[in-house]
């Protein structure tokens, strides 16, 4: 009996451990806008995206020239962006885990707002 | 389990324990009913531990983060604010209870029951702006 209950908590411990590992990795697809795609400085442009978290990811937050202009927490979406001064931008995604911390994973745009 | 849930799991359990700990000791001093100067001393310390736990755990938010990403989290605007808010209440909740258990036999009741108000304050101020720093990042 002791060490049926042994066996158990190991396996249940190894489960616990390994789980982790056979999650999907961590990846970020933005479907829209495309790479140097023209985006219109008077519009409420919108970026279109998909996230797979991976192990250590939660959600993720958006960055126009690396300034960080919304936290996402729907990890398949669209999110409107605030209108964006004319000019090169480069618009970003990066998954983040609990604590805020990029981990690591981004995918970013380069387009031309004008 | 994966191990940086784990550290941070523990270092909430400081950091949701100071908390508790810096109003729990100050308003425990002012209410229900008055007490002696030894007990409130005793909560003076309770409140002294409580910020130091405060500023550790939220540090070690910070400082796990480094350890597994190499940088700190990434917060802005009203989070930073929120963070900003939280630091000064620690700063200001250690030195109002370090002052209280150097100075006090010295104060009048009223000076007591004054820093024992500010205890309170400081300590619900810091509850609510990481209200605002959780659901602001």
């Amino acid at each position: 009996m002791k060490e049926r209950t042994l066996y158990t908590l190991f396996v249940a411990l190894l489960l616990g451990v390994s789980a982790p590992a056979f999650a999907a990795p961590a990846m970020v697809t933005i479907n829209s806008p495309a790479e140097g795609a023209k985006l219109d400085a008077m519009a409420q442009n919108k970026i279109s995206y998909e996230v797979v978290p991976g192990p250590n990811g939660d959600h993720v937050h958006l960055y126009v020239d690396g300034k960080e202009m919304a936290v996402l927490r729907q990890l398949k979406g669209t999110y409107t962006m605030d209108t964006l001064a004319a000019g090169n931008r480069e618009i970003c995604i990066k998954v983040v885990e609990k604590n805020h911390t990029p981990i690591g994973v981004e995918k970013c745009v380069k387009v031309t707002v004008q | 389990m994966d191990v940086q849930n784990l550290t941070y799991a523990l270092t909430q359990v400081v950091h949701n324990f100071g908390a508790a700990t810096v109003v729990g000791a100050a308003v425990f001093a002012r209410w229900p009913q008055p007490l002696s100067p030894e007990i409130r001393r005793i909560l003076a310390w309770l409140a002294l531990t409580g910020w130091m736990a405060q500023a550790a755990s939220g540090a070690g938010f910070g400082a796990i983060s480094i350890a597994f990403y190499g940088r700190p989290p990434d917060i802005h605007g009203i989070a930073v604010a929120a963070l900003l808010v939280k630091v000064a209440c620690a700063i200001a909740g250690f030195l109002l209870a370090a002052a209280y258990l150097r100075f006090s036999a010295g104060w009048t009741d009223g000076g007591r029951n004054r820093a024992w108000n500010g205890l309170i304050a400081l300590g619900a101020t810091a509850l609510t702006a990481a209200a605002f720093l959780r659901w602001f990042s």
